[in-house]
C-alpha cells in the first residue's frame, strides 16, 4: 500500500523549470527525506502535495485517492511549517483543536482527543498559553500536535528544525523521528541538511536542481552515490577522475593520474567509460611509512602530506599522491603525520565507489 | 492557491461605485463642459467649444488663473521651509518619540480644515488676537486678513502634514550609517547634512510639494473666509459660476482647464527637477 | 562641544516654535469656545460655558450635528465594507489590472474635492434627480473614505504572515472560513482604524458636501461655513471644540490598536 505517490510531476513558473518529471513513491509508514540545496525544488514539491501549488503536469496520489486538483483544506495531510505558521490569537489549545473543528468534531470528544496530545507531548502545562508566549522549541511540538491531531493521511514537514539552536536542533530529531514511528503516518520531511536527512529518513530522495538523482536508503545514498552530484552534497568526498579498464569479479579495475585502482561501483559500466571516483576522507587510512601493511586486496597510494589540520575528533590532511592528484583524508586523532612527511593512503576497494561522469 | 475565479467578486461592489459614481460623472462633466450655456436649463446639449474659448480670451480668467498658481507655489515653498527640519526630527527620533510627533502632526489633520480656518480667523483679524498681543506691546497692527497674507497663512498651516510625513518617510529610510560615513571621512554634521542627507531625502521633497501644491490650488475655504470677497482664486470663482451664476458648461470648462494647467504645471516641474537632481 | 549643544538646542526651539504653530489655531478655538466674552480678547476675560448652551439651543446647528454624524455613521459602514473588500481582493491578485484598479481606488483622494463634487452634482442632475440630499452625500463622501480603508487594512494585511493563511487550508478551513477564523481576528485593529479614519473623514469633509448638500441634508461644515461668512460669535466654536475632543480620542485609540508609527514608517 502506498502512502504518497508523485507521477511524473513538474511545475514550471513561467520559463523557469522548478521541479522535472519527479516521479517517486512512499511507502505507507516511512519517513522520506526530500533532500537537497536550496532553490532545488524540495519546498515546491511539499507545497504541491499540500496543495498550495498545482503541477504543470503529472500526478499525485494520496493512498488511491488522486489529490491532483483538490483543494488544499480536502487533502488531509498535515503540514509543519518552518515558521509554525501558530495562530498568534489563539492559545496553543485552541491552535491545536483547530483542524478538528474544521472537521466538525464534536466538542467532548475535541477537548478529549487534544488534551491526550498536549499530554503526550509535553504540553499540558501550557494550553492556555499563547505561541508568543511559549519558546521556539515548544512552539514546534505545538506545531506537531496541531497536525497530528487530525489523524491525517501523511505528515509533510518543511524544514521544521532550521529555526532552532544545534543542541535543541538535535533532541527535536529523534523526538519527531519517535513519533513518526510511533503514529506510523507516511512522512516526507523537506531538508537541506545531509546529516539531518541521514540520520532520520528510511529512505532519501536527493533532488537537485528540481531533477531526482536518487531514491534510496541513507547507506545506499552515502556510500553507493548514483552522481557526482549525490556524492558531494551528502558529505565530503574526493572525487578522481578515472577510466574503466576492465571488471574484476564485482569491482572495477580503473586507470587514474594516481594510479591503477580497484573500486566498486554499480553494475553494468563498459570497458573505457570516463567516470569518477568517490573517495570519501574517512574511508582512507593514513600509514606513515615505516609501517607496513599486507595490502591484500587493498589500494595503496604513496604521498606527502601537504596540510595538517587538527579537527577536534579528527585530523584533517591534504596529502599529495602520484600524478599531482591531492587528497582529502580523515584520520582519527590517533594516527599522527607531520607535514612534509611521506605516507601511505589506502583504500579497501569497496569503499571505494565509481561514480558515472557527466550525470546531470 | 488555485485562482478560484470567485474572490473577484471581492472587488466587483467598489469597482462598480467607482465607475459608475466617479468614471461617468468626470466624463460627463468635461461633455457638459462642451455644451452650450442656457439660462433657462442648466445646459443645452448643443456641442460648442465656446465655453473653452471664451475663457482663454479673457485676460481677467489668466489673470485668476496665475494668482491662484502663485499662491499655490509661494505656500509651497514656505511650507517646504517649515515642515523640513519637523520632517528631520520626526525621521531621526526614536520610535516612541516618533509616534508622539506623528500624533501631533495628524490631529489637525483629523480636526478639519473649517475649524483650522475659523480658528485662524480668530487669530489673524485686525481685532484679533495677534493684533491685540502687538498692540499691546506697542507695535502698529497688522493686516494679516482678507487678503492674500492671511490666505497663505492658512494654506500653508493647513498642508504641513502633507509636506511633513513624505520627507520624513523617506529621511527615516537612508541609512543612519551613511551620515557616520560622512563624517569618518571629515565632514561636519551640517556637511553630512547637505552633502549626504539632503540630495538623498529629494524623492520625499518632490512628492510633499506636488501634494501641497495640487492642494493648495484646489483650496475653496480657505480662500473664501480668509480672504473674504478680495481673494479670487480658480475654485471660489469656479464655484460662483456654478453655484451662483448657475452657468453649469462654462464653470465646467474652467475646472477642466484648470485641472489641465494644474498637470502641466506639475509635469514640468517634475522634469525639471528630475533633470537637476539627475544631473547634481 | 558646546557650540553643537547650542546649535541642538536652537533647533530644537525652532522645531517646537513650528510644532506651536501647527497647534495654534486648536487652541485658540476651544479658548474662544470656553470664553465668557463674545470676542476673545487678550487677556482673557473669563470661563463661561454660556457658547456651549447656545450651541445646543441652536436648532440649525443641533440638526446639522445629528445629521452629520448620521450620514458619518452611514459612509463608515459603507466605505468599511467596500474598502476591506477591496483590500482582500489587493493582497491576493497581482498584475497590471491590480496597479490600474489601485490608481483608481485612491483617485478621488487625488483629485480635488470640489472637483468631485462638481462632477456629481452634475452628473445626478444629468440623471433627473433635482433634489440633492443624504442619497447623494453618501455616494460622495464614500468616494473619499474608502481610500483611507483601503490603505489602512491594506498595511495591516500586508504586515500578517502569509503562512497562517495557508495553515489554516491545511488544516481543513475553506476560504470563507479561513477569513473569518483567522485573517478578521488577526486585522481587527486595521479595520477599526480604517472605519474611524472613514467617520472623521465624513464628518470633517467640506468640499463635496458643499456642492451635494441640500434643504435638510446640511453637514456640520457647511452650517458652519454659512454662520461664518455673517456672523463672527463663538458659537462654532463649540462644534469646533467638539470635533478636536472626538480627534483626540480617534487619534489615542489608533495609537492603541495599530501604533501610527510602526504603520507608516515600518517596524524598526
Amino acid at each position: 500500500m502506498t502512502g504518497i505517490r508523485l507521477d511524473a510531476v513538474t511545475k514550471r513558473f513561467g520559463d523557469a523549470v522548478v521541479v522535472r518529471e519527479l516521479t517517486v513513491a512512499l511507502q505507507q509508514g516511512e519517513l522520506v527525506a526530500l533532500l537537497g540545496p536550496s532553490g532545488c525544488g524540495k519546498t515546491t514539491t511539499l507545497r504541491m502535495i499540500a496543495g498550495f501549488e498545482y503541477p504543470t503536469h503529472g500526478s499525485i496520489y494520496l493512498g488511491d485517492r488522486n489529490i491532483t486538483t483538490a483543494a488544499p483544506e480536502q487533502r488531509n495531510c498535515g503540514m509543519v511549517f518552518q515558521n509554525y505558521a501558530l495562530f498568534p490569537h489563539l492559545t496553543v489549545e485552541q491552535n491545536v483543536a483547530f483542524g478538528l473543528e474544521m472537521r466538525r468534531i464534536p466538542r467532548a470528544e475535541t477537548r478529549r482527543r487534544v488534551g491526550e496530545i498536549l499530554e503526550r507531548m509535553g504540553l499540558a502545562a501550557l494550553k492556555h498559553r499563547y505561541p508568543r508566549q511559549i519558546s521556539g522549541g515548544q512552539q514546534q511540538r505545538t506545531a506537531l500536535a496541531r497536525a497530528l491531531v487530525t489523524n491525517p493521511g501523511a505528515l509533510l514537514l518543511d524544514e521544521p528544525l532550521a529555526n532552532l539552536d544545534a543542541a535543541l536542533r538535535e533532541e527535536m530529531r529523534f523526538y519527531i523521528r519517535s513519533l513518526q514511528q510511533e503514529f506510523r503516518i507516511t512522512t516526507l520531511y523537506v531538508t537541506h541538511d545531509q546529516s539531518e536527512a541521514l540520520v532520520l529518513a528510511d529512505r532519501i530522495a536527493v533532488l537537485m536542481n528540481g531533477v531526482l538523482q536518487q531514491f534510496g536508503t541513507p547507506l545506499d545514498v552515502y556510500h553507493h552515490p548514483q552522481t557526482a552530484a549525490v556524492a558531494s552534497f551528502t558529505g565530503l568526498t574526493n572525487l578522481l577522475p578515472a577510466c574503466i579498464e576492465r571488471r574484476s569479479g564485482d569491482q572495477y579495475l580503473l586507470a587514474t593520474r594516481a594510479g591503477p585502482l580497484l573500486a566498486g561501483g554499480p553494475p553494468g559500466l563498459a570497458a573505457g567509460a570516463e567516470v569518477l571516483l568517490s573517495l570519501r576522507p574517512e574511508n582512507l587510512q593514513l600509514h606513515p611509512s615505516a609501517v607496513v601493511t599486507d595490502g591484500s586486496g587493498c589500494n595503496r597510494l604513496s604521498g606527502v602530506v601537504r596540510e595538517r589540520t587538527f579537527a577536534g575528533s579528527f585530523v584533517d590532511y591534504r596529502v599529495e599522491v602520484a600524478g599531482d592528484v591531492l587528497l582529502r583524508v580523515q584520520a582519527a586523532t590517533g594516527v599522527s603525520c607531520q607535514a612534509g612527511e611521506t605516507v601511505f593512503v589506502a583504500i579497501s576497494p569497496p569503499a571505494a565507489w565509481v561514480v558515472p561522469r557527466g550525470s546531470v | 492557491m488555485r485562482p478560484a475565479l470567485g474572490r473577484h467578486l471581492l472587488i466587483v461592489p467598489l469597482l462598480t461605485v467607482l465607475s459608475v459614481f466617479f468614471v461617468v460623472p468626470y466624463a460627463n462633466m468635461v461633455a457638459i463642459s462642451l455644451m452650450e450655456a442656457s439660462h433657462r436649463a442648466a445646459y443645452v446639449p448643443v456641442f460648442t467649444i465656446s465655453n473653452y474659448t471664451s475663457l482663454i480670451e479673457s485676460g481677467f480668467t489668466w489673470g485668476v488663473i496665475w494668482h491662484t498658481l502663485w499662491l499655490g507655489a509661494l505656500t509651497t515653498a514656505i511650507c517646504l521651509l517649515i515642515s523640513y527640519p519637523v520632517a528631520w526630527q520626526m525621521a531621526r527620533a526614536n520610535s516612541r518619540t516618533r509616534a508622539a510627533l506623528m500624533i501631533l502632526v495628524i490631529a489637525p489633520l483629523l480636526v478639519g480644515v473649517l475649524i483650522r480656518t475659523y480658528g485662524w480667523m480668530i487669530l489673524l483679524q485686525d481685532s484679533g488676537i495677534i493684533n491685540q498681543l502687538l498692540r499691546a506691546m506697542g507695535f502698529a497692527p497688522l493686516h494679516l486678513m482678507y487678503n492674500d497674507t492671511g490666505v497663505v497663512i492658512g494654506l500653508t498651516h493647513v498642508f504641513i502634514p502633507f509636506m511633513v510625513l513624505p520627507i520624513a518617510s523617506t529621511i527615516q529610510s537612508i541609512d543612519p550609517e551613511l551620515e557616520l560615513a560622512a563624517r569618518n571621512l571629515g565632514a561636519g554634521p551640517w556637511r553630512s547634512f547637505r552633502r549626504v542627507v539632503l540630495p538623498l531625502s529629494l524623492p520625499g521633497v518632490m512628492a510633499g510639494t506636488v501634494l501641497v501644491f495640487v492642494l493648495a490650488v484646489s483650496s475653496y475655504v480657505i480662500p473664501q473666509l480668509l480672504g473674504g470677497f478680495t481673494v479670487l482664486t480658480v475654485p471660489v470663482l469656479v464655484i460662483h459660476t456654478i453655484s451662483e451664476l448657475f452657468n453649469w458648461p462654462g464653470g465646467s470648462a474652467f475646472a477642466v482647464l484648470f485641472f489641465v494647467i494644474t498637470a502641466l504645471v506639475i509635469w514640468f516641474y517634475l522634469r525639471t527637477i528630475g533633470r537637476v537632481t539627475h544631473a547634481g | 562641544m558646546q557650540a553643537r549643544r547650542l546649535e541642538r538646542v536652537g533647533f530644537n526651539v525652532v522645531t517646537t516654535a513650528i510644532y506651536a504653530f501647527l497647534l495654534a489655531p486648536l487652541v485658540i478655538v476651544v479658548l474662544s469656545a470656553l470664553n465668557a466674552g463674545t470676542y476673545l480678547r487678550f487677556p482673557p476675560q473669563g470661563v463661561s460655558v454660556r457658547w456651549f448652551v447656545e450651541f445646543a439651543h441652536s436648532r440649525s446647528f443641533m440638526d446639522s450635528l445629528g445629521f452629520s454624524l448620521r450620514l458619518a455613521a452611514i459612509v463608515t459602514v459603507v466605505a468599511t465594507i467596500l474598502g476591506t473588500m477591496a483590500s482582500l481582493w489587493l493582497t491576493r491578485v497581482s498584475g497590471r489590472f491590480r496597479s490600474a484598479l489601485q490608481v483608481l481606488i485612491i483617485a478621488p483622494l487625488a483629485v480635488p474635492g470640489i472637483l468631485t463634487g462638481i462632477a456629481l452634482l452634475l452628473f445626478f442632475y444629468t440623471l433627473g434627480w433635482r433634489q440633492t440630499g443624504l442619497a447623494d452625500l453618501i455616494i460622495g463622501h464614500t468616494l473619499i473614505c474608502v481610500p483611507y480603508v483601503v490603505l489602512i487594512v491594506g498595511a495591516v494585511l500586508a504586515r500578517q504572515d502569509k503562512t497562517l493563511v495557508e495553515a489554516a487550508r491545511n488544516l481543513g478551513a475553506g476560504p470563507l472560513r479561513t477569513f473569518w477564523r483567522v485573517t478578521l481576528p488577526l486585522s481587527k485593529g486595521g479595520i477599526i482604524c480604517g472605519a474611524v479614519f472613514a467617520f472623521v473623514t465624513s464628518y470633517d469633509d467640506f468640499n463635496i458636501s458643499l456642492l451635494l448638500s441640500g434643504v435638510g441634508a446640511t453637514p456640520l461644515p457647511i452650517q458652519l461655513f454659512d454662520y461664518l461668512r455673517f456672523s463672527f460669535d463663538p458659537t462654532p466654536a463649540v462644534a469646533g471644540t467638539i470635533s478636536i475632543a472626538i480627534t483626540a480620542l480617534v487619534v489615542l485609540l489608533v495609537q492603541r490598536l495599530i501604533g501610527l508609527d510602526a504603520l507608516y514608517f515600518g517596524k524598526k
